[in-house]
């Protein structure tokens, strides 16, 4: 199995947040809203020496997204299918879930609710509702471009990077140049009580990595993440009856 | 509740999924995403790809591409043929639609039928504001002279009507990118060297690099920055002068925080110490420059403590630097920096740029200044213009860069000394934005007999023209030729070229450059000395040069490339080199700079001392604007909306000032900003020195996002220093302090 994720080399970066807008054209995002976005931190002082970098983030395709879990649309029955080994996997998802196959957390946007459930889970506040999509609004946030590489291009934020700052690859897979990257020490934004395996990983000297970590790292979860979650669980099955209902009394 | 919202969504999606998809839209079967009816489609579906763009959201210009979708421009990349910048692009050139298409741009021919400066537009026809803007400019050539219209051109599209102007017989030409920027570099280097630099040093190459002031990262040439990041990836040591933790800064080996203004001091001592250690490049010197005596006499006070002093530095410090740079001669990239008019002592610490270059051998060699030969191209078509023998305003300054220093042009415009001016034409320039002391421009702007702007946007300027003519943006029209080689000079060698394209087709009443200028230039009565009817035509000429035309390029997808030669000499038995200086020598010493009463070898002239209770206010770039030009730009906006006041901590403890307090800023002179900002508090940077990134504070309303935000540096230099062997602008001598809640709060000393 594929896990999809990114180094971001701050050795590289030089902050000029082409990564940002990139983005905004290539998938139609409001202006005050951002798929990924850059922060510039600093000048401050590290126990390490004075450093100024900056946090280009975006959706980490956690291992354990709490965004999945907190969606609260019904379930439905999807097949997955694996492009290398034509392996199947069927699962039930909500409006969002994490591919079996490549790792990588999508939306099906035409089944979001576009309540926001979502993005008041993510620690990392990676997504958004952007709310010209749809009567509701509907939710949004980095997919690694999937669309893009299906039709053979790289996503939006590495091809205009002139740094080279942004790698995307198979974490898994030993040989790739992301994985060299966590072999070289890139690192995880993650804390005593974030812990879901972010999958955007980033590579730095030890005073801009401890700057980034010490200003950006998420310290809690959302709590409105908990309370959704268990309204989610506690409505599903609900969901589900009436959804059976419902193709009933659709059928007669 | 819940039911209904599941059911309705439910059914909606049911019914979706029955209506036909676009083809396009529809997944391949083993992608995990579903396209559907909510996702934006991605700029690669159901587009064409224009080739041929070229960028001028900054002055680089890139090569790119744009994804059209029923003739709207969905997206720019870089031009995946272009050996400059690749398939990249910066922040801005990928928000080049949102210039494009912003709902605040110029779009039909305007009259001001209320005041300067206090503007009501009148919709004209393009017949009308012809025919006013030729009889206004007429009238007054023949009354006070072709000299008394004054113009301020940016910007690729300028130049040809720059050139019609002074083919009238006006001399009085201004452009900022002279005289407020690099004009005073390129005179420095051309008294050195015999040629101006650009900024071409071969950082990809180098094994150290020298950058003074120069904030790359925060000021973004795509090319350039490729550069600069391969040198630093093969492990060239970087040092970084900068009274400021800049982004460059926060990547160098060693950070140099320096004092303002003292620049040149630091540089006459690295030099002393190498010559004094020998550690130079004898032979090159030997074969290639002339004044070595002069010059090593001239720097003979220049001990390390003596600087050290001056520029309060450890002495130490500049000691390490001159011995990195020594141990990695020649392979050192001494960059010649861009903005460079500074504090009015400018042209000599250019000179000392020039000649460290020169004494490390850092020419023609990887990593030095080099010169990197591209194709010749046609020139520009206008015949030059014939000036009066009087009507020189830049007699004082003998090395003046192309044009009238902007300072003479504003006071004869006020004072009518020597010579009434009495027209103002800025093209693409925004003067109030680009000169010190916006009073006096106003002023002059108020004392003219006829003000014509033309732009894209409205900016500060236009609020005070006559006549406004809206213009067809880069990604709209012919006009420039970007040429070049590829951008790592020890790649395989490619020269290319490739001429702007448009991408799209203008909007609205927005035409290009040379039909504005031949329509005046018909009505003004020069209608037979048009040298070419149309902008393609003027393209198609200058192409020619080069046996190629608009056609041929379009066909090669906009970029025209064939074998280059190397920049490096590197046989030490060829590193004998002809110059075009009057010695045909480097000028290490120079006699012409000497026979006008001016040092001939590098010399310090120290700037007026921070007032008690004030700061010395500097300015520079950001990564996501150019200048004034990118404010209304949403995307780029969102990015960075306002510009935070940069404070040193020690120093807003003391002032009981915190990180985002919001405040105000009064210069010496008591002139207050307009707008307020944030204050960014931090230890990157001295406690004599603020910053502020330039171009913010639009006073336009008509700008409904850029409007307003965050504090116009500009407003705040009202003093200037003349740069006294050039004409230049020196404008960091203004110093500021702080206005919170209506009240000043001074600095500590």
């Amino acid at each position: 199995m594929k896990q999809y994720g990114m180094v971001i080399d701050l050795e590289k970066c030089i902050g000029c947040h082409a990564c940002a807008i990139a983005c905004k054209a290539e998938w139609e995002v409001p202006a005050d809203q951002g798929r990924n976005w850059l922060k510039r931190l600093g000048p401050a002082h590290t126990p390490h020496g004075l450093a100024s970098t900056y946090y280009p983030g975006l959706c980490n395709h956690c291992d354990k997204p709490a965004c999945v879990e907190a969606c609260p649309a019904d379930l439905e029955e999807k097949t997955f299918k694996d492009p290398v080994s034509g392996k199947k996997k069927t699962m039930e998802v909500a409006a969002t879930w994490k591919d079996p196959f490549d790792g990588t957390v999508q939306i099906d946007k035409d089944r979001c609710l576009g309540c926001g459930a979502c993005a008041d889970a993510c620690p990392y506040e990676a997504r958004y509702v952007n709310p010209e999509l749809g009567e509701d609004g509907k939710a949004d946030k980095c997919t690694f471009c999937v669309e893009r590489r299906a039709a053979g291009l790289e996503p939006a934020c590495v091809q205009t990077c002139l740094a080279g700052a942004r790698i995307f690859g198979d974490l898994n897979d030993p040989k790739s140049p992301v994985a060299k990257y966590v072999k070289k020490g890139a690192i995880k934004m993650e804390s005593a009580a974030v812990k879901i395996g972010p999958n955007v990983r980033y590579f730095g000297n030890k005073r801009d990595i401890h700057l980034l970590t010490e200003t950006s790292t998420p310290r809690v979860m959302p709590e409105a993440s908990l309370r959704r979650v268990m309204i989610a669980r506690m409505v599903r099955p609900v969901i589900r009856e009436v959804k059976k209902k419902l193709s009933i009394f659709d059928m007669s | 509740m819940n039911k209904n919202l599941t059911r309705r969504k439910f059914l909606q999606s049911a019914s979706l999924a029955a209506a036909a998809v676009p083809l396009s839209r529809v997944a391949p079967a083993q992608a995990s995403f579903v396209a559907g009816e909510f996702g934006a489609p991605g700029s690669f579906s159901e587009t064409k790809t224009v080739t041929g763009g070229i960028c001028e959201m900054c002055f680089w210009r890139c090569q790119v591409v744009g994804k059209t979708r029923d003739n709207r421009l969905v997206k720019l990349e870089g031009n995946p043929k272009s050996v400059d910048n690749g398939k990249s692009i910066c922040a801005r050139g990928n928000a080049g639609i949102q210039l494009l298409y912003d709902p605040d741009r110029l779009k039909y021919p305007l009259k001001n039928v209320g005041k300067r400066g206090a503007p009501k537009w009148k919709r004209i026809s393009w017949d009308e504001a012809l025919d006013e803007t030729a009889a206004q400019l007429t009238k007054i050539q023949k009354k006070y002279g072709p000299h008394a219209v004054a113009m301020f051109p940016h910007g690729a599209s300028s130049v040809y009507p720059q050139q019609f102007l002074q083919y009238t017989g006006t001399p009085n030409v201004s452009a900022a990118s002279f005289y407020q920027c690099r004009g005073v570099r390129d005179m420095a280097y051309m008294t050195t060297f015999g040629f101006s630099p650009g900024e071409k040093v071969d950082m990809a190459n180098a094994k150290a690099i020298l950058l003074l002031g120069s904030h790359l990262g925060e000021n973004v040439h795509v090319s350039h920055l490729k550069q600069y990041l391969k040198g630093l990836e093969n492990g060239a040591k970087l040092i970084v002068v900068d009274p400021r933790f800049s982004a460059a800064a926060a990547k160098a080996d060693v950070w140099v925080k320096i004092k303002p203004g003292t620049d040149t001091a630091f540089l006459m001592a690295i030099m002393k110490h190498l010559l004094d250690k020998g550690i130079y490049d004898k032979k090159f010197v030997e074969d290639n420059c002339t004044g070595l005596a002069e010059f090593k006499e001239g720097l003979a006070h220049s001990s390390l403590d003596w600087a050290a002093k001056i520029c309060d530095l450890p002495a130490e410090q500049i000691k390490e630097v001159a011995e990195i740079i020594g141990k990695n001669a020649p392979n050192v990239s001494i960059h010649p920096g861009r903005h460079t008019t500074w504090h009015g002592n400018d042209f000599q610490r250019l000179r000392a740029q020039a000649c460290l270059t020169a004494i490390l051998g850092a020419y023609a060699v990887p990593g030095g200044l080099i010169r990197h030969k591209s194709m010749k191209l046609g020139k520009a078509p206008w015949a030059k213009g014939v000036f009066a023998e009087d009507c020189d305003l830049a007699t004082f300054w003998p090395f003046k860069p192309p044009g009238t220093p902007t300072d003479a042009i504003r006071e004869t415009s006020i004072t009518s000394k020597p010579y009434p001016i009495k027209a103002w034409v800025a093209w693409g320039q925004n003067p109030i934005q680009t000169i010190p002391n916006q009073e006096r421009t106003i002023k002059s702007l108020q004392n003219m007999d006829f003000v014509l702007v033309t732009d894209i946007m409205p900016t500060d300027i236009t609020m005070y023209a006559d006549i406004l003519l809206p213009e067809a943006s880069y990604l709209e029209r012919y006009d420039y030729i970007k040429k070049g080689t590829q951008w790592n000079p020890a790649d395989e060698q490619v020269q290319y070229v490739s001429a702007r394209m448009p991408l799209v087709e203008p909007m609205f009443e927005r035409k290009d450059s040379v039909w504005i200028t031949n329509e005046l230039a018909k009505r003004m009565g020069y209608g037979d000395n048009i040298p070419v009817q149309s902008v393609e035509e003027l393209v198609d000429k200058r192409l020619a040069k080069a046996n190629l035309s608009i056609k041929a390029l379009r066909e090669l997808d906009g970029i025209y490339l064939q074998k280059g030669k190397s920049p490096y000499v590197t046989d030490p038995a060829k590193r004998k080199f002809e110059f075009d200086t009057d010695s045909g020598m480097i000028e290490l010493s120079s006699e012409i700079i000497a026979d006008n009463d001016f040092s001939p070898v590098p010399t310090f002239i120290p700037v007026e001392e921070v007032p008690k209770g004030f700061a010395r206010l500097v300015y520079g770039r950001s990564a996501v604007h150019t200048f004034n030009r990118s404010q209304n730009n949403v995307w780029l906006h969102h990015e960075m909306p306002e510009n935070p006041f940069w404070i040193n901590d020690d120093n807003a403890r003391a002032m009981g000032l915190k990180d985002g307090d919001r405040i105000a800023l009064e210069n010496q002179d008591g002139v207050r900003s307009r707008n307020t900002t944030i204050i960014k508090v931090t230890p990157g940077i001295r406690k004599d020195t603020v910053y502020l990134a330039h171009g913010f504070g639009s006073m336009n309303p008509a700008l409904s996002v850029g409007h307003g935000k965050g504090i116009d540096d500009q407003a705040l230099i009202t003093k200037m220093v003349i740069d006294p062997e050039t004409g230049a602008t020196g404008m960091r001598n203004n110093f500021v302090r702080i206005i919170k809640d209506g009240k000043a709060i001074s600095f500590p000393a």
